[in-house]
Order: structure tokens, then sequence, then C-alpha cells
């Protein structure tokens, strides 16, 4: 039995996953984490730190990550990556002026080893705004069909009102389930 | 309603009498301990609590929420009298009793951290009534950012409780407690304990 099996059995067992949500400061993490568990987001402030959610979905323990995204926060992104199963990505899709940035960062994030196992769900959040890119332009600026090796998908959404949040987090736990869960 | 809890004579100002078990082993523990695993002064990271907070998962409703008080002084850990450390360490809730009945709850802790990075932040937390254990939970926060605030919800279904052993919460208050044991690395650097009780009307 090799250790591919023995880290498969492990997880089978707990049916945990973890989720790590990244993105530039204002994407919206904390909003899409708060809308898609029902809380209130009149008052989000930006996240100097992590917001930890742990919830029941679909038979699965989630431990959703949402990291702070401010520049000066990014450099410790790193130390979330160990055992990550799926990367959540939000893009402010009404922010023309960084998306080059936003483009920048997700290449590095990709480049990691320790995530290089993650299924990535890209959010184009914030389509309740006027003027927002669509999900097909964000694909094209962010490169993502060039992506190898790895299982993606891009959801639009809107964490305002909770449009698509289901969709993307449904599409990233089935997506799980079936890469690691696969001998149940 | 929250109180202190009145557990004089069980503090200990002597560094050397305390026994910090390891995580593994409180892993085991079905009852309260009689005291506190380790000093104040262990909490070398400066780790604060801001706030705890309930909600009803299926309503939204938030049914408990207690936060620090941002303008109360600063206390003193070295120099605490003893008979002030349950004050600090100890904390009582009465949740009254249709809290008993509520299916999904979401607790948040939020907690900032000192100018140091942690390294490898673990929580244990077990609630049991009288030597018998209800609930546990062991949480691996893992690395925390210098200067950071972080907060973590667990949504949760309620155990579901024996009729008998729930009459039992409610008539016997405060007998019901907790035990919060926290670790940086192999490290114990805090050790809580809390106090329960199911009476007041709704």
């Amino acid at each position: 039995m090799g250790l591919l099996t023995i880290l498969k059995k492990v997880k089978q067992k707990e049916h945990e996953m973890r989720l790590l949500m990244l993105g530039l400061d204002n994407a919206g993490k904390t909003t899409v984490v708060k809308k898609f568990n029902g809380e209130d987001i009149d008052l989000i402030s930006p996240t100097l730190g992590f917001n930890i959610k742990t919830l029941e979905y679909s038979g699965f323990k989630l431990n959703i990550w949402d990291v702070g995204g401010q520049t000066s926060l990014r450099s410790y992104w790193r130390n979330y990556f160990e055992s990550t199963d799926g990367l959540i990505w939000v893009v402010d899709s009404s922010d023309r002026a960084r998306l080059l940035d936003c483009k920048a960062e997700l290449q590095q994030l990709l480049q990691q080893e320790r995530l290089a196992g993650a299924s990535l769900l890209v959010f184009a959040n914030k389509q309740d705004i006027d003027g927002a890119l669509t999900a097909e332009e964000i694909r094209d600026t962010l490169e993502l069909g060039s992506i190898e090796r790895r299982h993606w998908k891009i959801v639009s959404c809107s964490a305002f009102t909770g449009a698509g949040l289901v969709d993307g987090i449904d599409w990233m736990v089935k997506d799980i389930a079936s890469r690691i869960f696969m001998f149940d | 309603m929250v109180g202190e809890c009145d557990m004089q004579g069980l503090s200990l100002d002597d560094t050397a009498a305390y026994y910090a078990p390891a995580a593994d082993e409180v892993l085991t523990y079905t009852e309260p301990t009689p005291g506190y695993c380790c000093p104040l002064s262990a909490n070398i990271y400066g780790i604060e609590f801001e706030s705890f907070r309930i909600r009803d998962y299926e309503t939204g409703q938030c049914l408990f929420e207690v936060s620090k008080d941002p303008e109360a002084p600063p206390i003193d850990l070295n120099n605490l009298p003893p008979e002030m450390e349950d004050q600090v360490r100890c904390i009582s809730y009465d949740f009254g009793a249709e809290f008993l009945d509520l299916k999904t709850v979401g607790t948040t802790l939020q907690f900032a951290v000192g100018p140091n990075e942690v390294p490898n932040f673990r929580m244990i937390e077990r609630h049991y009534f009288r030597n018998h254990l209800i609930k546990s939970f062991d949480f691996n926060f893992g690395f925390c950012i210098p200067n950071s605030v972080n907060t973590w919800e667990a949504i949760y279904d309620l155990p579901e409780l024996d009729p008998e052993l729930k009459q039992q919460l409610i008539d016997f208050p405060w007998e019901t407690q907790s035990d919060s044991f926290y670790y940086v690395g192999e490290t114990m650097i805090m050790h809580n304990k809390a106090k329960y009780a199911y009476t007041l009307p709704p």
C-alpha cells in the first residue's frame, strides 16, 4: 500500500476538506463566506488575519480559510497552503485597474508546489455592480485556459445578492470528493 | 448572563506547582481538571480573546455575545492576587433551558495575536457534565500572523441529549463545565474554564 493510499484513507475517515480562499484586498472574500453561511454582511471590515468557518456541507466537514488580502499580508499566505484541497480565488470583477495585479498573484499561487494538488475555483465576484467584467473576460485576462494538470472552474457570483455562491462551492466540493474520496 | 466562577482555593501562584499535560492526555479527560494546568504567564504570545458569540444557525439570530471591554484597564497578570485569577480565567454562562432544544449553532471566537508570529496554534475544548464528556473540540489554527485579529466559527449540530441527561443539565446548574486548553506546538500556553447553567427563563 503506497503512501498516497494511506493519505486517502485518513482523509476518507474524517471526510474533511480544507478550502483556502484568497484574492486581493476588497475582492469580497469575507462577504462570500458570510453570505454563504447566512450571516449579516452589512458591516465587514478588512480582514487583518484569518476568518475560519467549520461547517458540514453535503456530508463533508469543510474548513474554509479566508485570509486577508492586503499587500502586507500576502507574504503570509504560504503559511496556509499545507493540506489545502481546494483554492478559491475571489476576483473583484469591477476592479479593472488591478486585474493584472490579480493575475500576477494568482499565477504565483499556481506555481506553488504545496498547492499543486488543489482544485481551483475562481469566483468572478461583484457581478451586481454595473460595468463588471464577465466571467469569460476574466477567464481570458487571467489566462485560465492555459492551466494544465489542475481541475478548475470560473463561476460568476455576487456575494452581495448570494447569486452563484452555492454553484461554485458545490462544484468545488464535488470535484474534491471525486478526487479524494473515490473509495466511498 | 455572565459572571465569575467561585473556584476559590484552586488557584496556584507557584509555576513549579503546575502540571501541563500534553494534548494527547487532555483528549482522554472526562471531567474538569481540579485547577489550572499552566500559569497565566505561559501566554508568551500575548493571545487575547476579544469576543465570543453564539448564533442559532437556523434563524441567524444571535443568542449570546460577550466581548472584551475596550475601556477596561489592562490587568497586570504578573501581580494578580490568587483570588482574582478565577475572574480572569473562568467564565459562567446561563444560556436558558431553551438553548438545549436548538438544532444547529454557530460559535464564533475572535482573538488577537501579539507582535510575534505564532507557529502552530491549537485549541482543545472539553465539555463535561460532572464526569461525563458531552462534547469535544480539537481545532488546529496553525499559523497566526503577527498583530492579527482572527475569527473561527464552528457551525455544528448540538449533540442529541438523552432526555434524562438534559433534565439533569437544567436541574444542576454550573455542573456543566468546560476546560479550554491552548497549545503552541507541544507547549500549553493557556488554560481557561467555563461553567454553564440552563435556567434563565426565555
